[in-house]
């Protein structure tokens, strides 16, 4: 199976909405329909044909060689199939993503991940603010699958998180798993002010924790088997993560100025 | 008032021409500043949508904190005038509350029991991080607390109201001492603060408590609307488009993204080629670095870090010409006579005449009002 491969030409000159672009959707169409397709998110008309060179392929893959920061909706809404950047993206990489693998190799902006309920996504860079957050007006964030960023990440990454796993390998920004109802959100790098601020329930682990806040009640040793389950399930998606959790690790529940049903890990 | 086309004297309907050409030429023009009245709003709203460009306001950054807070966990809002008339008990968060709402003792007057309290005890008052003099100036207990300090006090307080454990600490223990107890004692209490002094998510612990409160008794909430008349454009904007500022018309419908249309982002990334700068009640110039070519429709001896291609001076809502527009002291719309009124210009004249000024074959949207 040959993957569609869409090359970058020159650095497009304003936002591109490329959100249209996913395998389920390309399949069957004529390279001259693909190239027709409009990105355009200003009054200046751009198409697909206009900023790519595009190849055909018969898979449910598609590949994109270049990148740039005014890429967005990468992968949004995708159900199935491979999607392949190599280079950075703009805001909502994988944004309600359901299925499927999304890798992007280079960085991404703001709202990577945001409200994605399943499937696979993959940042090789770092990440800009609220990775998997709600949008405006939004009740939840993600929902579920799996999303390991391997650089750092802006502000508020896992806000509002539902339920799947984050796996940061490098830095956050301040309020990483703000208000979260549930899911795991796991940080190797440092790690700013106000980790699970108004946290209801849900799963935090921090590496290399900062100060907590008080409302955060030591509760501590963690002797239990599932830190060593969740240590095999992580293995292959990544060492760094895997490790914190054989380690022995020390709970803390909160936030306490919410429901108090969370819980974040530091190593003991 | 001058009218200057790249900086020499020009006559109106000449800098309205340069002024239309100049923005039918961009690929994404931007109206920022937005500091107009109900009446210059609608008519900036609709030029941006005529054009296919965005508009943002000078003070959405916070404005939007508040409105985040409401469209994705809820509030409790309440007036200044039941505040007046019936709390007894009142939390003030944050430092420049006096500055944000200059009227605010006066309007309040936080100094007598309220005049629907049977008791007429004196009212509670606590002010968690005020300013230097502040709290003593309102007759508040002061609760000191640097900037950075006042999330962490508010979630203990919350904690503290609901009844539940917090880590031993005591400098909290201290600062929060009988606070709960007060709070939940009160017969109508009411919680103040701006959004210029505290972020999104404090503001949602602040909601998050007077739900908890709510539970025993009755308290409101009192948020303190931004400069420039913030909160009548978010209101504006909404029944023109159905969004709050940040919002663009690029594919003829208006899309609201914050982080899309944040005027200084899309100046600074270089995605806006011309702005439009307006700002009618003070001399606030446009905060961007890169030198993107820009229109200012602006208080007079506005000092600009680099000149306007197009500059028109205009009057001042409420003092130059009568005006609409949001009032904090009745937190609603409100009709305001010209105090000292001149011929000088209005922003929503300057933007017809440059809407009129536009090449008829531009693309057009429905008209949105």
């Amino acid at each position: 199976m040959k993957p569609f491969v869409l090359t970058l030409k020159a650095s497009p000159v304003q936002r591109l909405d490329l959100s249209q672009l996913l395998p389920h959707l390309l399949a069957g169409k004529s390279i001259a329909e693909i190239a027709a397709i409009d990105i355009a998110t200003t009054r200046e008309k751009v198409s697909v044909g206009d900023v790519f060179k595009v190849a055909a392929g018969d898979g449910d893959e598609i590949r994109f060689e270049g990148g740039s920061e005014r890429f967005d909706g990468i992968g949004r809404g995708l159900q199935s199939g491979r999607i392949t950047v190599n280079g950075d993206v703009g805001m909502e990489a994988g944004r309600q993503m359901s299925g499927g693998a999304l890798n992007i190799s280079g960085r991404a902006g703001p709202y990577a991940g945001s409200c994605m309920s399943g499937g696979r996504m993959e940042i090789g860079g770092d990440a800009g603010d609220f990775l998997t957050a709600p949008r405006e007006g939004e009740m939840q964030g993600m929902t579920g699958g799996m999303l390991v960023v391997r650089g750092s990440t802006g502000e508020r990454p896992g806000d509002r998180l539902r339920r799947g796993t984050i796996v940061i390998e490098g830095h956050t920004g301040n309020c990483p798993g703000s208000r979260m109802i549930a899911g795991t959100l796991v940080v190797l790098g440092r790690c700013g002010a106000h980790p699970g601020f108004l946290m209801k329930r849900g799963t935090i682990a921090l590496a290399r924790p900062p100060v907590l806040g008080a409302t955060f009640v030591d509760s501590g040793q963690f002797a239990s088997s599932f830190p060593g389950i969740f240590s095999r399930l992580l293995q292959n998606e990544s060492r760094g993560a895997a490790k914190l959790f054989r380690g022995s690790l020390r709970r803390f529940s909160g936030d306490m100025a919410a429901l108090g049903k969370g819980e974040i890990y530091v190593p003991a | 008032m001058k009218v200057l086309v790249d900086g020499a004297e020009a006559p109106l309907d000449r800098a309205a021409s340069a002024a239309a050409h100049l923005l039918e030429q961009a690929r994404l023009p931007l109206i920022a500043g937005l500091g107009a009245d109900v009446e210059g709003t609608r008519a900036a709203v609709a030029l941006a949508e005529r054009l296919h460009g965005a508009y943002d306001h000078m003070s959405s950054e916070f404005a939007l904190r508040d409105l985040d807070v409401m469209r994705q966990a809820g509030q409790f809002f309440g007036t200044p005038n039941e505040v007046r008339v019936r709390a007894d008990c009142v939390l003030m968060i944050g430092g420049k509350l006096t500055t944000a709402w200059p009227d605010m003792l006066e309007r309040l007057d936080l100094g007598k029991p309220a005049r629907f309290d049977d008791l007429q005890k004196p009212r509670k008052i606590f002010w968690i991080g005020p300013g230097r003099g502040e709290a003593a100036a309102a007759g508040a207990t002061e609760i000191a607390a640097a900037s950075a300090e006042v999330p962490g006090l508010l979630a203990a307080l919350r904690a503290k109201v609901a009844g539940h454990k917090i880590r031993p600490d005591a400098t909290i223990e201290r600062k929060l001492a009988g606070v709960a107890e007060d709070l939940k004692a009160a017969r109508f209490g009411a919680i103040i603060w701006s959004a210029e002094t505290v972020g999104r998510l404090t503001i949602e612990m602040i909601h998050g408590l007077l739900l908890d409160l709510n539970k025993t008794t009755r308290f409101t909430g009192l948020p303190i609307a931004a400069a420039g008349n913030a909160q009548g454009v978010v209101q504006t904007s909404g029944w023109m488009t159905g969004f709050p500022m940040r919002t663009g018309f690029g594919r003829g419908y208006p899309e609201h993204d914050t982080w899309r249309f944040e005027a200084n982002r899309l100046v600074e990334s270089g995605e806006a080629d011309v702005a439009l700068w307006i700002s009618s009640y003070k001399t606030e110039p446009p905060p961007w670095n890169r030198r993107v070519p820009f229109i200012a429709i602006a208080t007079p001896n506005t000092r600009f870090p680099y000149p306007p291609k197009v500059q028109i001076d205009v009057g001042t809502p409420g003092i130059d010409h009568n005006s609409v527009e949001f009032e904090q002291n009745l937190r609603t719309f409100t009709a305001i006579e010209a105090r000292q009124a001149s011929d000088a210009l209005q922003v929503a004249d300057v933007l017809r005449l440059i809407d009129s000024n536009l090449d008829q074959t531009l693309m057009k949207g429905t008209e949105a009002c």
